[in-house]
């Protein structure tokens, strides 16, 4: 979850989004470079008392930033093609879950074995046991099954809607006559927390999601007692 | 007149201001690789269909071996299985 005065990504989770903290490293490593290098010029350009008011001709230096930025940009966008092909490959998952978007609250349905479906609601702030996180707790969590790959189909029954959890990387609309896929793949048992992020009414904020990975033993004895 | 063709004086624009060869290089790179790539999902997409006749829905024609995505980070697609029924 998203803890106070925080300025990076949350810890990944899973494989796709420590591909993309690296990728954001990168990236953000090239930004403060090139913001470094024209701080620094403009610094120098104003603190200087020498003048050359002639225009002149620059061949030189203008080929290399233009042939400079160009190759800088191929450096990024080869990396970001190629994770955002990584999202979309083909893994065999085990488990399908179905989430449908309502105003304002999610509903899970598990459809594989048994006929499982609950709504999970954002537990209101004057209900909150002492340690649970302010607007983001829900009364029914999404158990899943840690370290398998689980596919998510997300839709809406209403408005749009976006099905987002920051440290599985994950951030999918919900859209009303669509149906969206994404892919869990967790390396480590916890709750992650996620919220609605496609404004959806005066409730969109309090429309939180709890993920809850498990081992399977427990996820197995979970959905035999919810069903 | 021999010289006026747009191609002459492309060139003698060119020798002119040597500098302009790298912008002009990398703005072909980038619209050629759109061209292209318009041209691939056209010709390769499942999901278009040019032919009504012979050829009416190519997307329920797919196989799990084709690959339909321009890249493949890690899937083998010789490597898949066809377990579905068929339609």
């Amino acid at each position: 979850m998203a803890y106070p005065s925080q300025l990076g990504l949350q810890d990944a989770t899973s494989p796709i989004m420590e591909e993309l903290m690296n990728f954001h490293d990168h990236t953000l490593m090239i930004v403060f470079l090139i913001s470094s290098l024209v701080l620094y010029v403009i610094t120098l350009m104003l603190t200087t008392k020498l003048t050359h008011t002639s225009t002149m001709d620059a061949q030189e230096v203008e080929t290399i930033w233009t042939i400079l930025p160009a190759v800088i940009l191929i450096l990024i966008a080869l990396p970001s093609l190629r994770i955002l092909y990584m999202m979309d490959e083909i893994n065999n998952p085990v488990l399908t879950v179905k989430t449908m978007g309502h105003q304002w609250y999610w509903s899970y349905e598990y459809t594989d074995y048994e006929d499982l479906w609950f709504d999970s609601y954002m537990i209101p702030t004057t209900d909150l046991k002492p340690g649970e996180l302010r607007l983001l707790e829900v009364d029914n969590r999404v158990v899943l099954p840690m370290e398998l790959p689980i596919r998510m189909l997300i839709s809406s029954e209403d408005v749009l809607h976006s099905w987002a959890v920051p440290s599985l990387g994950l951030k999918t609309d919900a859209i009303k006559g669509r149906l969206n896929q994404a892919t869990i793949s967790s390396n480590r048992p916890g709750l992650f927390y996620g919220q609605c992020s496609e404004i959806c009414g005066s409730n969109h904020s309090f429309m939180p999601i709890v993920l809850e990975l498990v081992n399977l033993k427990y996820f197995e004895n979970w959905s035999v007692s919810m069903v | 007149m021999a010289g006026t063709s747009a191609g002459a004086r492309f060139y003698r624009q060119i020798k002119r201001h040597p500098g302009l060869i790298p912008m002009i290089g990398f703005i072909c790179l980038g619209m050629g690789s759109a061209g292209l790539y318009l041209l691939r999902l056209a010709l390769r997409s499942p999901d278009v269909c040019w032919d009504r006749k012979n050829n009416p829905e190519p997307w329920n024609r797919m196989s799990p071996n084709d690959q339909y995505k321009f890249l493949a980070v890690s899937t083998d697609y010789k490597k898949l299985k066809k377990d579905r029924p068929d339609f």
